[in-house]
């Protein structure tokens, strides 16, 4: 079984983030840029499933980012995953989520997969809108927010995590599907892994070898940043000392009705 | 160019979601807005209640269909339903909850229709023939304008929270919509179990009261939290190391992998404020911190600082809540 881990590469979640004002998208150098953090649980549910099945089972990262990229990916590969695939252009700038999905998709056609698995949310984006275009323009199934994955024959049963609880939901491979943080904490990279990265191979990608029939990048979007303003940051707390818990609760209690939230 | 407005009712065996009345409340301003009708689809059991719930809101028609498969089989009969109605009505902006499961209905109506995606939308303006949305992003320290090109369709999803919601009956026609032809489903749901109880959304509560490490146990969350949160009306919240402990489900955590909310109210206890933490809740209204430390991260960016223990402070304050409540009632 093939399975194909989707991985953002975004500024760590500490970095100052700053977007260009001339081209209105988020400044990606210069920043120190990480695996998307619900994309660590998506190669580590690939990984468990890796194990549990055995086989023939392999793992492959695809991410689509510039080239620089490449040493991220390898923190990826020194998880245990087999090999990656970076989809790679500078035609694909200033794409959306539609053009993004798009242009993933045809890359994911050629790369061939039973089973895609990708994070729930991209930390810098956050649309969550990716996964599931992605589905639609592959024909496959999309399982969202699951845990708890089991695979047998081509046959899939997983639960499917809600806000109030859980489905449990089956169906057939090929499919597509977003993992939740109850797969398990992502394991560390041992160092074995990280030897071992060097020698995995990270292909790259060009457009050109896609036939992409719709526009990509900044053409092809959809939508398009008219402007981009630094939110105010909140002030720093007025800070009371509470004598004892009838104080304290008083503080809070006098706070509120100041507000006008009582 | 004329456009509609089509709301995506989410709702749980006819119980609507809150979100449901601010998306049918702003389509209504926006249709005006670009000349165009308001429209609302709600699918599957309890369809014809929703239909009633929102006939006390400004839409023009109200889209059903109770059809079995549409609980049966997971997302796909929804989508086609969607898009049957999408279809049918021409040009329009289609608004959905931003949830987990309007996340997965807005991504994929958004592909099927060939249209661009705008999320987490906090504000909808229309400058000439575009829509404009406005959004926080990057964990809400930047604030985006995002413009649909010209395109048939652009797709939505709505922050809970950021609209008001206001009644007002017009009498919206109820519409049965045509099952969709030739379609098959391939995610089948088997069962639906229940962990947390569902009264309120986290992300639609108005007051949200969240615990975290410093409360020590999952107790407090029942014993402290919740009778506090229900004094206030509103629901409890989590840290990361509150659910990672096992003291409370994920779907009570707030932040960078957990729910981003918006209450006029954040009130934490044994929460130190850690950056992944900061961003789920900073665009709250207020934000009042209890904690033992004075020197904790949260002071940077909450509004009220109550140095104590949460113990002593919480049973005293849900007191005095009551008290003002019961006084005023
Ligand atoms: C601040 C900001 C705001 C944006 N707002 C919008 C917007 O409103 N509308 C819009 O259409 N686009 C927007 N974009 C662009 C959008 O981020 C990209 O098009 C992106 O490729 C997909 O969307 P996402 O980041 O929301 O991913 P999500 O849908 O949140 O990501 C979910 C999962 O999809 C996978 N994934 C996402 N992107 C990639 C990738 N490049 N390579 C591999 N796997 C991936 C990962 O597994 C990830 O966990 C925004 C970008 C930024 C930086
Ligand atoms: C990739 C990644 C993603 C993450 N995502 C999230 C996320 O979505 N949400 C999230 O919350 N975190 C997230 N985290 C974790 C985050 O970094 C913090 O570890 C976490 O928020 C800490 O939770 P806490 O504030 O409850 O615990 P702590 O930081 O341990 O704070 C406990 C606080 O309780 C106080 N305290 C103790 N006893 C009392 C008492 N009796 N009365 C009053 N106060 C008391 C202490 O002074 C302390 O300040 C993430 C981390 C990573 C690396």
């Amino acid at each position: 079984m093939k399975i194909v881990v989707t991985v953002k590469l975004v500024p760590d979640t500490n970095a100052v983030k700053r977007i260009d004002p001339a081209t209105k998208r988020l400044v990606r150098t210069g920043v120190e840029t990480v695996i998307n953090p619900f994309d660590e649980y998506a190669i580590e549910a690939a990984l468990a499933l890796k194990e549990k099945l055995g086989g023939d089972t392999t793992v492959t990262i695809f991410t689509m980012a510039a080239e620089s990229g490449k040493e991220v990916v390898r923190k990826a590969l020194a998880m245990g995953a087999d090999d990656a695939v970076m989809l790679s252009d500078a035609g694909l700038e200033g794409s959306d989520v539609w053009a993004s999905a798009y242009a993933m998709a045809q890359a994911l056609k050629k790369i061939g997969f039973d089973l895609i698995i990708c994070g729930a949310l991209a930390e810098d984006g956050n649309t969550g809108g990716l996964p599931n275009a992605l589905s639609e323009y592959l024909g496959v199934p999309a399982l969202t927010n699951a845990r708890h994955i089991e695979i047998s024959d081509a046959k899939v049963k997983a639960q499917r995590e809600t806000d109030s609880g859980y489905q449990v939901v089956t169906g057939a491979l090929p499919m597509l599907m977003t993992v939740t943080m109850a797969v398990g904490e992502p394991r560390y990279a041992s160092l074995k892994g990280i030897m071992g990265a060097k020698r995995k191979t990270t292909a790259v990608m060009a457009l050109s070898e896609l036939g992409l029939e719709k526009a990509v990048g900044t053409g092809g979007a959809k939508t398009e940043v008219v402007e981009i303003a630094a939110r105010p940051a909140r002030g720093k707390a007025r800070v009371e000392e509470a004598a004892d818990g009838p104080a304290g609760a008083k503080i809070i209690f006098d706070f509120l009705k100041e507000r006008k939230l009582l | 160019m004329t456009r509609n407005v089509i709301i995506f009712v989410e709702h749980k065996a006819g119980h609507t979601r809150k979100v449901t009345f601010e998306l049918a409340t702003e389509a209504r301003a926006l249709a005006d807005q670009i000349g165009g009708r308001a429209l609302a689809v709600a699918l599957g059991n309890g369809a014809s209640t929703v239909a009633q719930a929102l006939g006390k809101y400004p839409l023009d028609e109200i889209h059903i269909s109770e059809d079995p498969d549409v609980d049966r089989f997971l997302l796909d009969p929804t989508v086609d339903y969607l898009e049957a109605v999408a279809r049918s009505a021409g040009p329009s902006i289609v608004l959905v909850g931003n949830t987990m499961m309007g996340r997965d209905v807005a991504g994929r109506i958004a592909a099927r229709l060939q249209a661009g995606l705008t999320s987490d939308v906090t504000g909808i303006r229309v400058e000439g023939a575009r829509v404009e949305c406005i959004a926080p992003k990057l964990g809400g320290n930047t604030i985006t304008t995002c413009a649909f090109k010209e395109a048939p369709y652009g797709v939505v999803t709505i922050r809970p929270n950021a609209f008001a919601a206001a009644s007002l009956e017009t009498g919206a026609q109820v519409v049965q919509i045509a099952k969709p032809a030739g379609k098959s489903y391939a995610l089948t749901i088997e069962a639906e179990v229940e962990e947390a109880s569902d009264e309120m959304g986290l992300e639609e509560a108005p007051v949200v009261i969240a615990g975290g490490r410093g409360l020590g146990g999952p107790e407090p969350f029942d014993t402290l939290l919740k009778p506090l949160a229900q004094a206030l009306g509103g629901t409890v919240g989590a840290s990361r190391a509150a659910a990672d402990a096992g003291w409370v489900p994920y779907s009570l955590q707030i932040g960078q992998t957990g729910k981003v909310v918006s209450p006029q109210l954040y009130l934490c206890a044994g929460i130190s404020g850690a950056i992944q933490h900061k961003v789920g809740m900073q665009t709250a209204g207020t934000i009042v911190a209890i904690n033992k430390d004075g020197s904790v991260p949260i002071g940077e960016f909450a509004d009220l600082l109550v140095v104590g223990d949460a113990f002593k402070i919480l049973p005293e304050l849900t007191q005095l809540v009551q008290e003002s409540k019961a006084a005023h009632a």
